[in-house]
């Protein structure tokens, strides 16, 4: 049996998500999980939430940017 | 250049005559080292920039100014060490000490005082709204709406959950890049994405991502 209660679970999911517990802990939640369905939404719905989240900050820094600091640094050199 | 390397490298060697070290040398060394380690993570910078200052202009201008400090301290990192997390840092010092000079922000500073109620609560918002609906809602909201999002929670609560969920970042790492406990780092990543939560569940209620049925039932 799972050693957290509901609760428990569901305010360690992002530490769980972002494998923050111990091993032991995080192998406690895994077996919670599994058996029960309400945690076990509540847990998608982070995961849900983080690909939501990195799929929207996915912009490329402008093309030159690299160039400008590059020649910045160099100009700074000089002196 | 190797070929500048290789004499340097042989003049000292053969000690035949006195140093003739080019005298930009060092100075090409830091900058070809920089170029290899610190350039590459520019993208990661350049998106938690965008992050802090919630504009391309401004974001570029935080990632030059801050790797243009972090090459006058390269001699003062550690090789070896984690480099993201000492740029990440350099960056949040300089957005700090330049951009919050701007515009101060009197509502800022009693944010880890919150109470979560204060903060509004995503099981109520959300607990009208079957959890497959809601998934189905986070799966098929724009990015642009996300992004957007993310912009209107509080900054240290943004880059908190942006370092955590977009870059990976441990906590540990964040602590010390945002220079808070980790206990912080824990509560800010929670309250951040419950904020989120309720506002993307209402932007998703509001926009009809979320089935019509759910609206009468909250006032």
């Amino acid at each position: 049996m799972a050693e957290f209660d509901c609760e428990e679970t569901k305010s360690l999911v992002h530490e769980y998500l972002h494998n923050e517990l111990r091993p032991e802990d995080q192998k406690d939640i895994t077996t919670h999980l599994a058996l029960c369905d309400s945690c076990e939404e509540e847990y998608d719905l982070e995961v849900y939430l983080n690909k939501a989240i990195t799929r929207s900050c996915d912009e490329e820094p402008p093309k030159q940017l690299a160039q400008k600091v590059l020649d910045s640094m160099r100009k700074s050199q000089q002196h | 250049m190797s070929i500048v390397l290789e004499q340097s490298i042989a003049g000292r060697l053969l000690d035949s005559e006195p140093m003739t070290i080019q005298p930009n040398k060092d100075s090409e060394d830091k900058i070809r080292d920089f170029e290899r380690q610190a350039i590459p993570l520019m993208p990661q910078l350049y998106g938690a920039a965008l992050r802090w200052t919630r504009n391309p202009s401004d974001a570029e201008d935080l990632v030059q100014e801050a790797m243009a400090k972090a090459f006058v301290a390269w001699a003062q990192y550690q090789q070896g060490t984690n480099l993201k997390a000492w740029l990440y840092r350099i960056m949040t010092n300089t957005h700090i000490n330049s951009y919050n000079k701007k515009a101060k922000d009197p509502s800022k500073g009693g944010l880890d005082n919150l109470e979560d109620w204060q903060l509004g609560d995503a099981k109520s918002l959300t607990a009208t709204t079957s959890r497959s609906a809601e998934l189905e809602a986070l799966d098929n909201l724009p990015s642009e709406v996300i992004r957007k999002s993310l912009l209107e929670i509080p900054e240290e609560f943004r880059m908190v959950v942006y370092y955590a969920v977009v870059d990976g970042l441990s906590y540990a790492e964040i602590a010390e890049v945002m220079g808070t406990p980790v206990g912080t780092v824990m509560s800010r990543l929670h309250r951040g994405k419950k904020l989120l939560r309720v506002l993307l569940a209402e932007y998703a209620r509001e926009k009809g991502y979320l089935s019509s049925e759910t609206k009468t039932e909250k006032s």
